[in-house]
């Protein structure tokens, strides 16, 4: 019997240790829609949330849309009121698997295939892009970039700013994920 | 006994452990809250909402450049085409010195006005948080129209009238947001049976968001104990707001010609039953 629950408490404890979770709450996410020789539309949000399972590579990403901060302010209220309805939207979320993720492995910086659905003003698309995974003193540093186009996630633009606005948006993220 | 509850318990732990593991990432990213409030996004688009000034002010750096017109009485017809020929004309700046304070300087037309303004922010409406917007504005006119021949013992002081103003704003949803704003107007030059000295006035105003860039504009500001006269009366305008993006161009109809705030509202000559009406614009361009 006494084996038992030593036995249970090992799956227990290892349980709870295995299924250890990495997160940030001050990831940075940023974008870029600009056109060369017009005003940069780019912003930055420095306040994302990411959450990581080690155990299964499960990763989420969470952005708020109106903490995302432009040099120029008529911008970033266009952004919120016109493009991303941001009112009515104010999250942006990725949710998905870091595929083949090994968090023993993870000894240096190595690439991994980053595969989930990405939304964005409401609507869904299933996105897959290459990601960094670097550890460095017990945190993990997640970054990479990719690319979406406004007419995926419905944002309209505009004829009249069409020429100012770049339809093909790049957007890069940098996540230091520490031990929950 | 004691063996099994222990047991028990750690069954339902572990069933539970297992559970929170497949758990939503997501809905734990969910119950994380921005630690700040948040302030309400702008419910207007406009400085102004048709004459009166809105809750919306420029941010640090901004240059905002004014271009006002005002057309003579639209209800004379082919008189005068419609008002196209005694046209006022208002232009100005506004440059945000700080994220909650911006300086304005302006000249019009009518009597040669020159105004100076100052917009400051006291409290944003926030979102789960402070219910309303509160501006403050102060307006100073330079009448320099007034002549010695017209006054001999003219002072450069009587050429001053000033406005001060609180603006309050309630963003009510996305479409509707509506502001109440005590204004108290004096004037150091005045005509004792047709104005006061000192006159207290309720501007009232709000938006109804008809499309993302279109925004329809209403405004009334009722004068408190006003000289009992047919000469002038109370501000009523209807609006019409299209962003286009560094553009804000505003369609107006109103009952005051005039665009300097002392003049709009305490000597609106119009009347939107049976007198004069104005048609005009305001229009921002944002640097």
């Amino acid at each position: 019997m006494k084996k038992i629950i030593v036995l249970l408490v090992f799956i227990f404890l290892g349980n709870t240790i295995f299924a250890q979770k990495m997160m940030t709450r001050t990831g940075q996410i940023k974008f870029e829609a600009s056109v060369p020789s017009f005003d940069p539309v780019a912003a930055v949000n420095n306040s994302v949330s990411a959450i990581l399972d080690e155990s299964n590579g499960e990763f989420a990403v969470l952005a708020l849309v109106k903490a995302f901060k432009f040099k120029i302010p008529l911008m970033e209220e266009h952004f919120n009121e016109n493009y991303m309805e941001s009112s009515v939207y104010p999250k942006a979320t990725f949710k998905g698997k870091i595929l083949n993720f090994d968090a023993s492995k993870t000894s240096a910086s190595k690439k991994y295939d980053l595969e989930g659905d990405l939304t964005i003003h409401g609507v869904t698309k299933k996105i897959k892009t290459k990601i960094d995974v670097a550890p460095k003193d017990g945190k993990l540093y997640v970054s990479g970039d990719f690319v979406v186009k406004n007419q995926d996630f419905n944002i309209k633009i505009p004829s009249l700013v069409k020429s100012k606005v770049s339809e093909d948006v790049a957007i890069s993220f940098d996540l230091v994920l520490d031990e929950k | 006994m004691n063996v099994k509850l222990f047991l028990s318990s750690l069954f339902f732990l572990l069933a539970l452990s297992q559970a929170s593991a497949q758990d939503d990432l997501l809905k734990q990213l969910d119950s994380i809250k921005p630690k700040e409030k948040q302030a309400e996004t702008l419910g207007f688009k406009g400085l102004q909402i048709c004459n009166m000034q809105s809750t919306k002010v420029t941010a640090k750096g901004e240059w905002y450049v004014l271009i006002s017109h005002r057309f003579g009485d639209l209800t004379q017809g082919f008189n005068n085409f419609f008002g196209l020929d005694d046209a006022y004309t208002k232009l100005g700046a506004i440059y945000g010195a700080t994220d909650w304070l911006s300086i304005g300087a302006s000249r019009q037309t009518n009597n040669k006005i020159y105004e100076l303004t100052a917009k400051y922010r006291l409290k944003n409406q926030e979102a789960d948080g402070f219910p309303v917007s509160i501006v403050g504005y102060n307006t100073m006119d330079i009448n320099t129209n007034l002549s010695t021949d017209q006054y001999p013992y003219l002072e450069f002081n009587n050429r001053l009238a000033y406005t001060t103003q609180l603006l309050i704003s309630r963003k009510f949803s996305d479409k509707i947001t509506l502001e109440f704003a005590p204004i108290y107007i004096h004037k150091n030059l005045y005509d004792e049976t047709t104005e006061r000295k000192d006159q207290f006035v309720v501007g009232l105003g709000g938006r109804y968001k008809l499309t993302k860039r279109m925004s329809m504009n209403l405004e009334y500001a009722p004068r408190i104990d006003a000289p009992e006269n047919d000469v002038y009366h109370n501000l009523l305008s209807l609006g019409l707001d299209i962003d286009t993006g560094g553009h804000i161009f505003q369609m107006v109809f109103s009952n005051c010609q005039t665009m300097n705030d002392v003049y709009v509202f305490s000597n609106a000559t119009g009347k939107w039953n049976g007198g004069s009406l104005y048609f005009g614009f305001n229009l921002y361009r944002v640097f």
